[in-house]
């Protein structure tokens, strides 16, 4: 195969691959609890802070893991016992307290860091060949582990008992609470869990992109229509959606450019909310 | 007791009237002030050149003032964001010009909003337009000190050509106005030099771009040279993604607008072979901007804001209001615009020459070195390549 159509195809795997992670835990925080949290891209910009820091103190890459996962959890937590508790099955107001939210989370990154665009080094330079088109290795590595942690997730959210538990509280709170799940806390983890993957969406793009308080903004559109188009509440939706919105994004613009890219999953986002608003695989 | 304390009230405030008269007498005698407004980036995409623009003017007018002011009168800076949609800061324009009574305005900003407060002011005050732009405002009463396409294109394009042998060129921008003229530019002295354009391609400002397939497509292309007109985020995105994929090692790249916090954000291992040409950067030699970098620092300490060509400007507009105003005896329009052409004008960077309501001035090459602009040749007094006719 031409190598030039080899990395075009490694580019759309890329972003179908990357979007899939930006979008799972606002499709957790969403699908399972019915909250639209648009602070998630602030989120997001915060794990790339912490990715930044982490490389700025000179420990490796590997470390901002853990840190901007914890960090992001730990605001999480902050957030749904004080804005998201009092306000659950009221999703107008969760939506504007959690817009509110990503003001403050841009204003306080503006205040502590300021304005400037801040650089990372990339922590896995220079590229491989592969099938004779040299592609870059970082991204590479990021289409490896996004594939297999969204393998992984898969797997444990339809073979273990807290995946089936989230799933009864998701189908029918009240019974799920009657035999004995604990839907408070249950619900209080996954948008922990959510938090935090949208930390570690942040330490992946960090390398790739500049880091700055209103990065986050970049990323809620797009996995937003990721939702939109797959459907709630199921893995298969997530990555469908992901799918359509990344890969078909990719592939316009690399058939022809980025306006007829961004065109093209507008008119598809908006064919979706018009003509199949639950998406392509909601959960029943 | 109700008596007394209305005398004792009355007491205080008396004296107080009595140890505030001196200052009163002394604002009394001196003339108004010299009203100037401000108009540049305090919110929006552009808020990261904000507290330059404001600090660079700031210091330009702390200097005029300790001097004398303009013609004996003390400027008065009124700050004005221009960083939301044009009709905000055309109403704030009304506001400083109706209620303020605002003598001159300055403004750092993009052309949408200078289109718009053109026609807002319809030049019964003076407008000093500082920023780089795409050429063509001959507005009555405006006064333009931005870098014009001619005076960035022409040595950018000498150096690709004539020195690193390039033939054929790849275009990338931001799709609108200012990439769209510049690269008309681009192509009219390509051709001349020799060189072909072979590929063109804009993406919208303002919208969350991914750079991977527009990279590969230049690296099927196989230019000898691509020419950036991406602004911020875009620009950084595009180069480190540019260099990710290894074509710096092969390809020149030169940026149209590339100064010190982009290239921050693009990072020092990605910065290699890229060149750039503009009438700032905070390493161009010389006296005169040693003495302002001294002054700035002097005034703001160690965090003064990033130095940088959109903000510095701000400086030259402040002694651009000073020189054309005395020149003219007044703020009569017609005056103005006589007085302007041949007038002086200080910079950060030094005095440059007004013709035309545009700017000939020095041009500096640069080449990205890590984090740093290392300047590789000036021009000195680069015409603008702007035929304002004197109205």
């Amino acid at each position: 195969m031409d190598p030039l159509v080899t990395t075009q195809l490694l580019n759309i795997v890329f972003g179908i691959a990357t979007l899939a992670v930006l979008a799972l835990g606002l499709a957790i925080v969403f699908g399972l609890l019915g909250v639209l949290n648009i602070a998630h891209g602030e989120l997001v910009m915060v794990g790339a802070y912490a990715a930044w820091i982490v490389q700025t103190a000179g420990a490796p890459y590997v470390a901002a893991v853990p840190v901007a996962m914890i960090v992001c959890g730990l605001l999480g937590w902050v957030i749904e016992a004080g804005l998201i508790r009092p306000l659950y099955a009221r999703p107008f107001d969760t939506l504007l307290a959690t817009w509110g939210l990503s003001l403050l989370l841009r204003k306080t990154a503006e205040a502590i860091w300021g304005l400037g665009y801040k650089s990372l080094a990339l922590p896995m330079p220079g590229t491989v060949d592969v099938f004779g088109a040299a592609y870059p290795r970082y991204r590479l590595m990021l289409i490896v582990a996004c594939l297999a942690g969204m393998t992984a997730l898969a797997v444990w959210f339809t073979k273990s008992g807290a995946g089936t538990r989230i799933k009864a509280m998701v189908a029918n709170p009240e019974l799920a609470q009657a035999v004995g799940i604990r839907t408070g806390r249950l619900a209080r983890n996954a948008f922990i869990a959510g938090c935090a993957l949208a930390g570690l969406g942040g330490v992946m793009v960090a390398p790739l992109t500049p880091v700055h308080p209103f990065m986050g903004i970049d990323y809620i559109l797009d996995s937003f229509f990721v939702l939109v188009v797959g459907g709630l509440g199921s893995i298969a939706g997530l990555l469908a959606g992901a799918g359509i919105i990344g890969g078909l994004g990719s592939l316009v613009s690399a058939i022809t450019d980025r306006t007829a890219g961004y065109t093209t999953v507008l008119v598809i986002a908006i064919l979706f909310l018009w003509l199949r608003p639950r998406g392509l695989l909601a959960r029943a | 007791m109700q008596k007394k304390s209305v005398t004792r009230r009355g007491f205080v405030a008396g004296g107080a009237a009595l140890m505030a008269a001196p200052v009163v007498l002394r604002y009394a005698r001196a003339a108004d002030p010299f009203k100037v407004g401000l108009f540049y980036a305090a919110s929006g995409p552009a808020a990261l050149f904000g507290p330059t623009q404001k600090a660079s003017c700031e210091l330009a007018i702390e200097q005029i003032n300790k001097a004398g002011g303009i013609m004996g009168r003390e400027i008065q800076l009124h700050l004005a964001d221009a960083g939301g949609p044009p009709a905000e800061s055309t109403k704030t324009a009304v506001r400083l010009m109706v209620q303020e009574k605002c003598d001159l305005f300055i403004g750092s900003h993009d052309s949408a909003t200078r289109e718009a407060l053109v026609s807002t002011i319809k030049a019964r005050i003076p407008y000093i337009y500082t920023p780089i732009y795409e050429g063509g405002e001959c507005a009555p009463n405006t006064y333009v000190l931005a870098d014009t396409p001619e005076q960035q294109v022409r040595p950018t394009i000498e150096l690709l050509t004539k020195e690193k042998g390039v033939k054929s060129v790849y275009l990338i921008g931001n799709d609108y106005v200012w990439p769209r003229k510049t690269n008309d530019r681009v192509k009219q002295y390509l051709a001349a030099g020799g060189g072909k354009v072979i590929g063109e391609e804009y993406v919208p400002l303002g919208a969350p771009n991914k750079f991977e397939e527009a990279v590969t497509r230049i690296k099927g292309a196989k230019p000898d040279a691509v020419v950036v007109t991406l602004v911020g985020a875009d620009n950084v995105n595009f180069n480190r993604t540019f260099a990710g994929f290894g074509l710096d090692k092969d390809v020149l790249r030169a940026s149209m607008l590339l100064e010190e916090n982009t290239l921050l954000g693009i990072g020092a291992e990605n910065s290699k072979q890229l060149y750039n040409c503009m009438s700032y950067f905070s390493t161009v030699p010389g006296a005169a901007h040693d003495a302002f970098k001294a002054a700035y620092k002097a005034k703001f300490g160690e965090k003064a804001p990033q130095l940088s060509i959109i903000g510095v400007d701000c400086y030259a507009g402040a002694y651009c209001a000073k020189a054309l105003v005395e020149k003219a005896k007044g703020t009569k329009a017609a005056d103005l615009m006589a007085a302007s052409e041949g007038l002086e004008i200080m910079t950060a960077t030094g005095p440059v020459t007004m013709h035309n309501r545009h700017l000939d001035k020095p041009m500096y090459l640069a080449e990205c070195e890590g984090t740093n602009f290392k300047i590789i040749k000036t021009f000195e007094g680069v015409k603008s390549g702007e035929t304002c006719k004197q109205a």
